[in-house]
């Protein structure tokens, strides 16, 4: 089913990413979850992936340095950051490197799906039973 | 006697009215050589000799046996004073006998002076002959009168058993030594075994109170021996050992014309070096040193008791506890029989007695807050215990409960009176200071963690934060699933249950916050040392992420418990973690990493090891770090180390800090592992 769109998440929370992925697979999307950024750059598929959720407080590389990296690397997949970090100052530099939205945990379904669909773009979003 | 007055007494004596001149009483002032120095007109009267042929001669001289004047002359300096009969030479050489006093009179410094003998006719017994007098026996002997009326029938059964051939135990005559009664001693005996009590105390006790154990048995023997007598006056004697008060003591035992009435003389030499008259000057030093002791003294004596043990003992009880158990009315009896035989001032004044009579009953009053302090003063004289000493409460006459201090001091058997010590310490106001200072350092301790916590609110609120995200998107998703259609129900189960899992994560964490501010009072609890450290890490999860540094914890497999109060050492590592996290920070580059270790050491303690890659403790401070007040941070009180170190020395360990080799501080803190 090639037509349903496929969203990254990097947490390293494993409940936080088992409530992402369910919410998104509610929604209609397909969900790819990773443990760490290491893990998303060595494992995702590019330009199959649709969307990246990620968090920026991780063990090893946090999710500022990962989105440099793949912007770096020449990547424009569309970043959603989720965090509970209230730093204005890494906020700016997510902004500063294309993050198309940084969300505070909790963060709202609403408020997620809306930037979801931002991303993926109307054309591709599926009309779920939940839409 | 003041210094000044250094000259001979016969110089003071002739320079001075001559008081002694118109004395009835011949008065003769020796040299401590036994030289005369005085001889007054009195001495003339009754001796015949006159001044003129005695002075600057000795007392041999006057002697009708003049070897033992020697040995008695030694006795006399020793002891100080002495009274008796003696056989005096005449010019006609005649002897007369003389009752004499004499007395060692002292300079300032305790040395003796001179000895100054007041002597009369004695009319009593007419002249001795010379060679019927020996004068050291009659000198040396310590003299007992007693009446053994009340110990008649043991002494029938005694001699019934004797004739037939039975052998008869030691502890018969032990009791006979009991019942038998002191009618009166001479002084030397009242000096000799009477300590404190003294003469007039003594008469009417029983000789087993005074008798030394060693030679109580022999004693008896010898009663039974002179009881039995067919003649009064016969003599019955035995050689003892010497018993640490007279060296080779020699017993006489004889029976007068009272049936019931037995005369003992104890001869022999005071086992003491020292002179008796610098022991008693000590004496009297010590008797006034502990009168006037800041510590309350009771004397007991407990002899009577120490009887019963050895029956006990001899049935074959070695855990006295379980037969006190058995036995109540064994310590009912202690309390109701063993009497205080002396006690100090301050005893007097700690009891709001009026004097030391009210102290001097049986030692009941000193327990009747804890009967359970007097059971454990019996066990320790069962076992033979030098010393016993415990934390107990009293209840004086006038109705205050102290704090005390309690020790006892048991005789030291067979050498020593049995007599036991009692010290009690009031020790209410320094208990009182103390729970005041340990309510000051928990309140210390309580206030340094909930300032430490201010500090990591940021962490705290993102491991809070971090469950309540996913309830809240677990509960939303499941929302959607419910509002389908065909409600996914399998789904939602799921997703119910993530959200239960969160919630109790959340609760878990809010718990810990909870005991981190809490201002319980410090608890002893077994815990295992990993879970601490595990727990203790999740406060600073934030700040250790947040900061990228990677901490490595190697946790010991089947670890003994910690015992100890998991909040406070919870404190203690997350201090030490936030330290670390603040070096490691400063040093910016290079590896970044924490490590713990906990490992169990061999002598049965548990051992925390924290390292950093920070810069390390500078030399210079390395000694100050525990110091409260000290810090080189520009926030921050300089108090969270100490607390650390107070908080380990409260559990009975310690910490220290030190560099390590390969760059880095580490802390260490060893714990003792329960049991």
């Amino acid at each position: 089913m090639p037509n349903i769109p496929l969203v990254a998440v990097v947490d390293d929370d494993e409940a936080i990413r088992e409530a992402l992925c369910d919410l998104l697979m509610v929604a209609g999307l397909d969900c790819n979850a990773f443990d760490s950024a290491a893990a998303f750059l060595a494992g995702h598929a590019p330009g199959r992936t649709d969307c990246l959720i990620t968090d920026i407080r991780m063990p090893g590389m946090n999710g500022l340095d990962l989105l440099e990296k793949m912007r770096a690397d020449g990547s424009n997949l569309p970043v959603i950051v989720v965090t509970s970090v209230l730093d204005p100052g890494a906020r700016a530099r997510a902004r500063a490197l294309g993050a198309q939205a940084w969300l505070a945990k909790p963060v709202a379904e609403g408020a997620l799906l809306a930037e979801l669909k931002a991303a993926i773009g109307p054309g591709k979003w599926p009309d779920g039973p939940g839409q | 006697m003041s210094p000044a007055s250094s000259e001979t007494p016969a110089a003071k004596l002739s320079s001075d009215p001559e008081i002694a001149d118109f004395a009835s009483e011949s008065v003769i002032i020796f040299d401590t050589e036994g030289m005369i120095q005085y001889w007054n007109p009195a001495s003339e009267a009754l001796y015949g000799w006159p001044p003129l042929a005695m002075i600057g001669r000795g007392i041999a001289h006057l002697s009708a046996r003049s070897a033992d004047e020697h040995e008695h002359w030694r006795l006399l300096l020793q002891e100080g004073t002495w009274q008796g009969l003696v056989s005096r030479r005449t010019p006609s050489d005649t002897h007369i006998a003389v009752d004499v006093r004499q007395y060692v009179r002292f300079r300032a410094d305790g040395s003796p002076r001179d000895v100054i003998e007041y002597g009369r006719r004695s009319f009593g017994e007419g002249a001795l002959t010379g060679t019927d007098w020996h004068i050291p026996d009659r000198l040396m002997a310590a003299s007992w009168e007693i009446d053994i009326a009340a110990a008649r029938p043991l002494v029938a059964s005694i001699e019934t058993r004797r004739r037939g051939g039975e052998s008869v135990a030691d502890a018969a005559y032990l009791e006979l030594v009991q019942g038998a009664r002191i009618v009166n001693v001479n002084e030397r005996t009242a000096r000799l075994v009477g300590g404190n009590r003294g003469r007039d105390l003594m008469i009417g006790q029983a000789v087993a109170g005074f008798w030394p154990l060693d030679s109580r048995a022999i004693l008896g023997e010898l009663i039974v021996d002179a009881a039995t007598a067919t003649t009064q006056d016969m003599t019955h004697r035995r050689q003892l050992a010497s018993d640490g008060i007279l060296r080779d003591p020699l017993v006489t035992v004889w029976r007068a014309d009272d049936p019931d009435r037995l005369y003992i003389a104890v001869n022999g030499t005071a086992d003491d070096d020292r002179s008796f008259l610098s022991l008693r000057a000590s004496e009297a030093r010590y008797r006034k040193l502990v009168h006037y002791m800041p510590v309350a003294l009771w004397q007991v004596d407990a002899s009577h008791m120490g009887k019963i043990y050895a029956d006990i003992r001899g049935k074959g009880v070695t855990d006295f506890s379980a037969y006190l158990d058995a036995h109540p009315e064994l310590v009912d009896l202690a309390a109701a029989t063993v009497p205080v035989t002396d006690v100090n001032r301050s005893a007097v004044e700690m009891f709001g007695g009026k004097s030391a009579i009210d102290l001097l009953r049986p030692v009941g009053y000193l327990f009747a807050e804890s009967t359970q302090a007097l059971r454990n003063v019996m066990i320790g004289r069962f076992k033979g215990q030098q010393n016993h000493s415990e934390l107990t409460r009293v209840r004086t006459f006038d109705g205050r409960v102290l704090d005390v201090r309690m020790s006892v001091t048991y005789p030291n058997a067979p050498a020593e009176l049995d007599v036991t010590i009692f010290s009690f310490e009031d020790v209410t106001e320094r208990l009182r200071i103390e729970a005041e200072l340990r309510q000051l350092q928990a309140d210390f301790t309580h206030a340094a963690r909930v300032s430490m916590l201010g500090e990591l609110t940021t962490s705290i609120a993102h491991e809070v934060n971090q469950p309540l995200a996913a309830i809240l998107t677990n509960a939303e998703t499941s929302l959607r699933w419910l509002s389908r259609d065909e409600p996914n129900i399998g789904k939602v189960t799921q997703l119910t249950g993530r959200i239960a899992t969160s919630a109790r994560r959340a609760s878990d964490i809010v718990q810990r916050i909870r005991g981190m501010a809490s201002k319980n009072q410090p608890e002893r609890a077994p815990l295992d040392l990993n879970e601490v450290v595990q727990e203790a890490v999740m406060f600073l999860r934030h700040e250790i992420e947040s900061h990228s540094i990677r901490i490595r914890s190697s946790f010991a497999e089947g670890m003994p418990l910690a015992i100890g109060d998991r909040i406070q050492l919870q404190q203690v590592i997350v201090n030490l973690l936030m330290n670390s996290v603040q070096a490691v920070e400063q040093r910016g580059e290079g590896e970044r990493e924490i490590s713990l270790d906990m490992r169990a050491a061999d002598y049965g303690a548990l051992v925390f090891t924290l390292r950093d890659t920070g810069p390390g403790i500078p030399p210079e401070d390395i000694d100050r770090i525990f110091q409260g007040f000290f810090t080189t941070k520009e926030s921050g009180m300089g108090i969270g180390l100490a607390i650390c170190q107070s908080i380990i020395a409260e559990h009975g360990g310690s910490i220290a800090a030190s560099n390590h080799p390969d760059g880095g501080a580490q802390f260490r803190f060893i714990i003792p592992a329960s049991a």
